[in-house]
């Protein structure tokens, strides 16, 4: 299950500004880096939820060489002098306690976790709602059952978004400052049948 | 409204149709079932145009008790008069020496001294913003406070200028007005008090600034000084009052005339029905930056009460000997304070015959502490919540209560509370949910923050408070959670991400996580847990860090040494209810409060 090559696709957002929305690469690197330094430290934090003052190495480079079949990561991008900026990233990967093994890929119970990005002058622009519905559609097709994600309980706009594509809100019982969001993915069989996704 | 939920339809539909921030026809008694609640002559309403601005509450108060004490520092007392006059003196100078615009922001930083309610009220009846600044912040925390706020001047004590003087440059600031311990006090008094400060205690650290101008000398500029009339409404910004954001970053709320008014009225209503104009004496340990503090010292001002002000609470013997010599009949505090009171060595000597009330807010009041006020004093202890955006108290416990309940009370006069879920939507009577509030105190939001205030509201003009809590058949609120990750110490709010913000500044540390742990003393404290980079850094070296950045109440009690990574998700996510688990274990269950945090918070 190799992602095909997926072309970068034009979006107009809601804002009227238009960004362009591929998989990610691994000649990314020094675009991911500047777009991190760039986030203010709150967006960091709704991020990693802990201060964070680079990007470690390790999760760095499995970022940018998502396996196949397992994990995923669009950048949005816009052009610019550097040739072009990361305003936006969203990723999944197989969630913990998930079982991961090549064999068990069309098991139902595969789960994967999400985190999306998006610079903080992009906020509000109906990127991150463009991000998670490619998500959810890339997942599905990646043949995981479930999608879920950890949200600080206070980040009200992440919930919204979250509700608005479906997901279930559902408080953290072990943490009250946080919050679990959860959603079925509808078997892509299914989904196919109906013509659209 | 909660109990609507399969109720009234029409009930229903006017409550759905309220545009946020549209004053609310008063509800009935079905919809506010605390107000069957309230104890004997405690009004249900306020009647909010009884002032219009914090302005003519000094003018109006002033004119009623113009030869009574209205405040008290270190044995000198200042009268209404004379509060009036030094006011007017410093509103004066700041509009037409400093030159300030209406609407421009004015930053106090004082313990509590005489010179606080003469500078307050100068820069509120001159139509400028009051910027509420701890004295004891350390430059990083004063730099952020005043470039997010935009202060042109600041009033600060000289014990604290040194903190100022590294960052003041780097600020809007251009005149910083400096003021000595003793400044108000009579000549020879002033004279002596401000020598044995510096020279004596060395209690002022050697500062220097461009563009400072003395206290007293702006009292005197100002004193010949034309002072236009300044026309003030409900509208009118009147604070900017910084707490803590959802991510550490300290935000302001903006507080309007209208709001305080609303605040001090509901509080003087709630508090006030055995206290008698003209001859209450009020002690306040607490800051009066603390905006409990402040708007409970407003609220008796406006009944011509002497306040009698302690700057420095941690000092007991001399709290002690102010409580002996002004015998008070109220009294305003935190938890910790009143344990601390309580176990204080000649505590039991005190006279409490005069006492009729003790307010507490801040953090949870604990029932070990409750009882043992009640059982010293005869007085119960009187536990209040709110927050900083509602100007701060919105919940209270009745005056009249018999013993401790593990409450927060009832709405105040005005005042809508309700309990929602995760949609915004009233929750059963009983059922846990967020904690929301409604009323003439509630602020007009963030200082240039639009999308946290949009954040902050429900669709239907709620304040989301963060706090987790149910309410009883009989509208009686309780707290059981608090959502927003945050840590109360003595009354104050700690963000876990601001300590953490300072911890990753020292190179030695490689990740850091802060969490609240339960503490006797102080409700919660501090506890840090860091992954080295640098294998020599110790804990030592790490709080001589944090005494740079932190103001001291923020500085860790506690740091662990981890040799693993922190915790996290799949995704890179820190756990954080990992690192709490182990320490939150250890939590006295006999008092949810300490866990479940209440209160007033800064």
């Amino acid at each position: 299950m190799t992602p095909e090559a997926s072309p970068a696709r034009l979006v107009t957002l809601r804002d009227g500004r238009q960004v362009s929305v591929r998989a990610v690469r691994g000649s990314d690197e020094a675009g991911i880096v500047r777009a991190f330094e760039r986030l203010s430290a709150d967006s960091r934090y709704t991020r990693f939820m802990v201060h964070k003052k680079q990007l470690n190495p390790a999760a760095l480079e499995a970022g940018l060489n998502p396996v196949p079949g397992r994990a995923f990561v669009f950048v949005a991008t816009v052009p610019s002098s550097e040739g072009y900026e990361i305003v936006g990233a969203a990723q999944y990967v197989p969630a913990d306690g998930s079982v991961t093994d090549q064999k068990d890929l069309d098991d139902k119970g595969r789960v994967c976790e999400f985190a999306i990005t998006v610079a903080d002058d992009w906020r509000s622009s109906g990127l991150a709602v463009h991000l998670l519905a490619s998500l959810v559609r890339r997942s599905r097709r990646d043949g995981y059952a479930r999608m879920e994600g950890h949200v600080i309980a206070n980040n009200r706009p992440m919930l919204a978004l979250a509700r608005k594509l479906r997901f279930e809100v559902e408080p953290d019982p072990d943490d009250v400052t946080m919050v679990r969001v959860e959603r079925r993915l509808a078997p892509l069989r299914k989904t196919l049948a109906d013509g659209r996704s | 409204m909660w109990q609507m939920s399969n109720g009234d339809p029409a009930l229903r539909l006017m409550v759905h149709d309220t545009a946020p921030h549209v004053d609310q026809s008063p509800a009935s008694a079905e919809a506010r079932p605390w107000l069957a609640q309230y104890p004997d002559g405690i009004p249900t309403e306020i009647e909010l145009d009884e002032y219009a601005s914090l302005k003519e509450l000094l003018s109006i108060t002033c004119g009623r008790f113009p030869e009574l004490p209205a405040f008290e520092s270190m044995g000198h007392a200042m009268t209404f008069r004379q509060l009036d006059v030094a006011s007017r003196s410093f509103a004066a100078w700041l509009l037409k020496t400093a030159k300030l615009k209406r609407g421009d922001r004015v930053a106090l930083a004082m313990p509590n001294l005489l010179q606080y309610p003469v500078a307050l009220f100068g820069v509120l009846r001159a139509g400028l913003v009051v910027v509420n600044t701890n004295p004891q912040y350390t430059p990083r925390e004063f730099e952020h406070q005043l470039n997010d706020s935009g202060a042109k001047v600041i009033v600060v004590l000289e014990n604290f200028a040194a903190s100022l003087s590294a960052v003041v440059a780097s600020t809007a600031v251009q005149t910083v007005v400096t003021t000595q311990v003793g400044d108000m006090l009579p000549p020879l008094r002033r004279w002596l008090t401000n020598a044995v400060v510096k020279h004596i205690k060395r209690m002022v650290p050697t500062w220097q600034m461009d563009n400072t101008v003395a206290f007293n000398d702006v009292l005197s500029i100002g004193s010949g000084l034309a002072l236009d009339d300044v026309s003030l409404g409900h509208d009118d910004l009147a604070f900017l009052q910084y707490t803590g954001g959802t991510t550490g970053t300290p935000k302001a709320a903006m507080l309007s005339h209208g709001n305080m008014v609303a605040n001090v009225l509901q509080v003087a209503a709630w508090v006030g029905r055995d206290l008698k104009d003209g001859i209450e004496t009020l002690v306040i340990p607490l800051p009066l930056y603390h905006v409990f503090a402040l708007t409970g010292a407003l609220a008796f001002f406006s009944k011509g009460t002497r306040a009698v002000l302690i700057a420095n609470p941690r000092d007991m013997p001399d709290v002690l000997k102010t409580l002996v010599r002004s015998s008070p009949t109220a009294l305003i505090g935190v938890n910790t304070l009143f344990r601390a009171l309580l176990d204080a060595p000649g505590f039991a000597a005190l006279d409490w015959r005069r006492l009729k009330l003790a307010v507490a807010g801040g953090m949870a009041v604990q029932k070990v502490v409750a009882q043992r006020w009640k059982d010293a004093t005869g007085i119960p202890l009187v536990e209040g919540y709110g927050m900083t955006e509602s100007a701060p108290v919105a919940i209270a416990n009745p005056i009249d209560i018999v013993q401790w309940s593990g409450q927060i009370g009832l709405p105040l006069p005005s005042t809508e509370a309700a309990i929602l879920d995760e949609d915004g939507g009233p929750v059963a009577v009983g059922a846990t949910g967020e904690i929301a509030l409604r009323g003439p105190q509630v602020m007009q939001g963030y200082w240039l923050r639009a999308e946290e205030t949009a954040a902050a509201f429900t669709t239907d003009g709620w304040l989301l408070t963060g706090d987790m809590g149910m309410m009883d058949a009989q509208g009686r609120f309780r707290i059981t959670d608090r959502k927003k990750d945050m840590i109360v110490v003595s009354g104050f709010k700690v963000f876990p991400n601001e300590i953490e913000d300072v911890l990753a500044l020292h190179p030695g540390v490689l990740e850091a996580a802060a969490i609240g742990v339960a503490d006797e003393r102080t409700g919660e404290a501090v506890k840090v847990l860091v992954v080295r980079r640098d294998a020599q850094l110790d804990e030592a070296a790490l709080l001589a860090h944090c005494r740079v950045h932190l103001t001291g109440y923020k500085i860790p009690r506690f740091v662990e040494f981890r040799e693993e990574a922190l915790p996290k998700s799949a995704i890179g996510k820190v756990l954080r209810r990992a690192l709490r688990d182990k320490d939150r274990a250890a939590v006295d269950r006999q008092a949810p409060g300490i866990t479940a945090a209440s209160g007033l918070r800064k």
